[in-house]
């Protein structure tokens, strides 16, 4: 696995309308222009829906190459940099990522790159078509924050959790306001295993779309968390949501150093404790599954063994796996930032194609571990029709654990 | 260098109309990304490149019209696929219309009973065989941009497999396609009428005119190809050699092993090896000892490739070769496609890392000639290389088995150069120019082709191409035929020095 953290501090330099691009992102331009060989391309999802190649890895960097060299105006490659779903796909299959990354401390930081520009043009006023969509929802986590603090916590009125102890589950705004049936789970399962669990008082905002047009009031909300998380005694931090858990283990260390607990994302724990048998997964499930890796946990962070360990655990469960390295080329279509508020048709072809691929495979339900895959995947079998009922792996456990 | 359209916004809104307002690209930046294809691209003189605008097609329908439009006002037409090609096929020398097929990408038929499949120009082979293994078959073509490159540029470039010795290469995978010609039309060609027929003797072999052609003479809309069952085994052995010479002698009694199993053999020479050892997870073993490899491929049933494995053992001990081992052999065939061109590899002569852009020159040259090849052109290349470090580096060499269906006879051989594209000034571009020409004419030297696999249309050899391979009243021949097939030269124009046949009269 190359480098989690880009050290790309030239990065941080904003990029401003009318002046020079720094000879050093020149040059991060040029390291993918250069290869032309363009594996990157039909691994990104966009590209394989829309097939116009100024998307994915080398259109995105070329695109930016041509600003460099005083070909193209900044704010006209808006619109091309927002058809990135963020998902990761293209730094991993880049030749100089995977077989010189190691050796250089020098991969591609696609992700990184796309966040940069956007919030760079968000910075000057430049807005690509569809922003409103994603401030509308960046303003609403705003508001959730200056709100009643009790909101933050409404979702677990019943299940009496404390606000202070060793393990913290962390729960972000889009799983305390949305995608409540995801905390509820995991606070139920683990308290039936026996567990200790608290939860925040008051969480701060971790929003990727924020991370992505103001990352100084992004940080601020970090530092906020780090600090709310020390204060209530926190050793592990179980994170719910793989877009946090990949701003934990990758966003946070980058700006504030090591993290002072444990950072673990809800799969690895629970497998733990399967192995330790504080969990016993006993009620015949009885059906046939497969499982969708999130781009945060997989692509962006190579996590994907316990989902599946855990999966192989259900009893009764007939498990069609697809590897991880396969599934480079897949995502729900949400992408892990504002990619559907911008593109809600791509969105849902690219969801369309995913849950295609795994009626092929003959499976009545596809296990997931994110809630925004959840999310999407409903609204597309919703959409086609298409007979494959999206779970969350939490839902199977819970189940098999005889919880409700 | 472009040309100013007087009629661009009308040709733009009959565009629009005819492939839908989403399908034209307009911005520079769009433009200016499908202006480049592979290294060295001249990157000081990007503009003179970028096409006027670019439309992605949906259909063949939408193509026949572009062309008429494009005939109507005499705009010039290019056609672009992956853009991994070599020769500079989708590079616009003179702006126009870029044109491409890439959302072209749907498999039309799988015929299982006569093994062929019928596919759009746009759709690429890695994602192809993701459908065509869960049946059991295969598509064998295997470029060195098997992950990027599609269909219809394989076919309007020519281009050379990795597999050929055992499968064939484009032409002969190729059983019949779809084309539209410059004006409009729509032809099949293939072997006599048959869709699917591998063999006729009706007819001239109008199939070949249209491979290879760098989007000179028409757009393929439609192919169906080969498809071949999956093979049962495939088994990679690398041998390690004391010197070049001994792999080279090694070569020539492999080839000649009568194995019908043997699907390539490749030689890597000791600049290639030497290249190699900067890259830390290179399977290549590091050892000085080891100055030449040589990888062999068998695919075939388990019974035909366990006892070829002995054959191949035997003749490669016998003549110096120390095989590298499963894990090697393995590991460096499944990344044949990805480990040789990173562009963080490039050294300045005193060990500094620089950025550099992987280019190859690669030549068809009978097994005879390669020695005086090898020589001469990594003289060449360090004669450039001192005069200009840091921008032009070795790579080292390959020699690949060329011959389709037979691992003998003639080889694709490959120079691997490092360019520093950054720092192209006008000097250092004609410099490039220059040390093109003198490897082209190496090739000539022993009878050999200025291109097994890119193709000739590239500045700096296409003159060599032209004038000299093809004297003997090849290139009088091709210029008829443009003009015949393309009256208004709209067809990528400026290439393969076509446009003399309309300064003729």
């Amino acid at each position: 696995m190359a480098e989690l953290l880009s050290k790309k501090s030239f990065y941080k330099d904003p990029l401003k309308e009318g002046q020079p691009v720094s000879d050093e992102l020149t040059k991060d331009c040029y390291a993918v222009f250069s290869c032309r060989h363009k594996f990157c391309r039909e691994v990104c999802p966009v590209y394989r829906e829309e097939r116009n190649e100024s998307f994915g890895s080398y259109g995105l960097h070329t695109t930016l190459l041509s600003v460099s060299k005083g070909i193209e105006e900044l704010a006209n490659i808006k619109d091309t940099f927002s058809h990135c779903l963020e998902c990761g796909a293209c730094e991993l299959r880049c030749p100089t990522t995977i077989f010189a990354g190691d050796f250089y401390k020098y991969t591609t930081t696609t992700v990184d790159l796309v966040r940069k520009i956007r919030r760079d043009l968000v910075a000057q006023g430049i807005h690509y078509e569809g922003w409103n969509e994603v401030k509308k929802y960046i303003d609403e986590h705003q508001d959730y924050y200056d709100g009643p603090e009790t909101e933050l916590t409404k979702w677990a009125t019943d299940l009496e959790l404390p606000k202070a102890g060793q393990q913290v589950m962390f729960v972000d705004y889009y799983n305390a306001f949305q995608g409540t049936e995801v905390p509820r789970l995991a606070a139920k399962i683990l308290q039936k295993a026996g567990v200790p669990v608290a939860i925040l008082e008051k969480p701060s905002v971790t929003t990727g779309e924020l991370l992505e047009s103001d990352i100084d009031l992004w940080l601020k909300h970090a530092k906020q968390n780090l600090e709310a998380l020390e204060k209530a005694g926190a050793k592990t931090v179980i994170l719910l949501n793989p877009h946090e858990y990949s701003y934990f283990v990758k966003e946070y260390p980058k700006h504030f150093g090591s993290l002072p607990f444990e950072a673990v994302f809800i799969t690895d724990y629970l497998w733990q404790l399967v192995k330790e048998g504080k969990i016993q997964l006993e009620k015949d499930l009885d059906i046939k599954v497969s499982y969708h890796d999130p781009c945060a946990l997989n692509k962006l962070c190579g996590l994907y063994e316990s989902p599946r360990k855990l999966i192989n655990s259900l009893p009764g469960v007939k498990y069609t796996d697809e590897d991880p390295v396969t599934q480079w080329n897949y995502c729900c279509g949400n992408g892990t930032a504002s990619f559907k508020k911008v593109h809600p048709d791509i969105a849902y072809k690219i969801g369309q194609r995913r849950l295609r691929g795994v009626a092929d495979l003959d499976a009545q339900v596809l296990v997931l571990a994110c809630p925004h895959c959840k999310d999407q995947f409903t609204e597309v079998q919703t959409k086609s029709g298409i007979n494959v009922e999206p779970k969350h792996i939490l839902e199977l456990i819970a189940d098999a654990m005889g919880i409700n | 260098m472009a040309t100013v359209l007087k009629d661009l916004d009308t040709v733009i809104s009959n565009l629009e109309s005819i492939a839908g307002k989403e399908n034209v690209l307009k911005e520079a930046h769009h433009r200016a990304l499908r202006a480049a294809s592979c290294s060295p691209f001249p990157l000081h003189t990007w503009s003179n490149h970028i096409p006027d605008v670019v439309v992605l097609p949906g259909s063949r329908d939408e193509i026949i019209e572009i062309m008429k439009l494009a005939n109507k006002y005499h705009i010039p037409v290019v056609p672009r696929a992956a853009a991994s090609g070599l020769a500079d096929g989708a590079v616009p020398e003179r702006g126009g219309i870029v044109l491409d097929i890439k959302r072209m990408s749907d498999i039309l038929e799988i015929d299982e009973e006569n093994m062929c499949v019928t596919v759009q120009p746009g759709i690429n082979m890695l994602e192809l065989n993701r459908v065509l293994e869960k049946l059991g078959w295969f598509y064998p073509d295997d470029p060195a941009a098997y992950i990027n490159a599609v269909v219809g540029g394989r076919i309007g470039t020519g281009g050379f497999s990795l597999l050929g010795a055992g499968f064939g290469h484009v032409p002969n995978l190729v059983i019949s396609m779809e084309v539209v010609l410059p004006t409009g039309e729509v032809i099949r060609v293939g072997e006599g009428g048959g869709k699917k027929i591998r063999k006729s003797s009706v007819g001239y072999r109008m199939k070949d005119l249209f491979i290879g052609h760098q989007g000179t003479l028409g757009i393929c809309t439609e192919g169906t190809l080969e498809m071949f069952p999956k093979p049962e085994a495939e088994f990679p052995a690398f041998f390690a050699y004391d010197s070049f010479s001994e792999a080279y002698k090694n070569a020539y009694e492999l080839g000649k092993s009568g194995l019908k199993t043997l699907s390539g053999v490749v030689i890597f020479d000791e600049w290639k090896i030497d290249y190699l050892r900067r890259d830390d997870e290179a399977y290549i073993p590091l050892p000085e000892d080891v100055k030449s490899v040589i990888a062999t491929i068998c695919y075939g049933t388990v019974e035909e490739v366990s006892v070829a494995r002995d054959k191949i053992f035997k003749i490669a001990k016998e003549g110096g070769g120390r095989y590298l081992g499963r894990e090697m052999s393995e590991g460096d065939w499944a990344s044949r496609h990805d480990r040789y061109h990173i562009p963080f590899h490039g050294r300045r002569s005193d060990g500094q890392v620089i950025l550099l852009s992987w280019h190859c020159e690669d030549a068809a040259v009978n097994y005879s000639g390669l020695p005086h090849v090898q020589e001469k052109w990594h003289k060449i290349l360090t004669k450039y290389r001192e005069k200009y470090d840091g921008i032009f580096d070795d790579w080292g060499m390959f020699m690949y088995t060329n011959n389709p269906y037979k691992p003998w006879g003639d080889y694709l051989t490959e120079i691997d150069i490092g360019v520093n594209e950054l720092k192209l000034t006008d000097e250092t571009w004609k410099a490039w120019l220059e040390l093109k020409k003198e490897i082209a004419e190496t090739v000539l030297e022993v009878g050999g082709s200025i291109s097994a696999c890119h193709g000739g249309t590239r500045a700096g050899d296409v003159e060599v191409a032209c004038y000299q391979e093809l004297a003997d009243g090849q290139f009088e021949l091709m210029k008829k035929i443009k003009k015949m097939l393309d009256p208004n030269n709209i067809m990528n124009p400026g290439k393969y020095l076509l446009d003399e046949a309309y300064r003729e009269g």
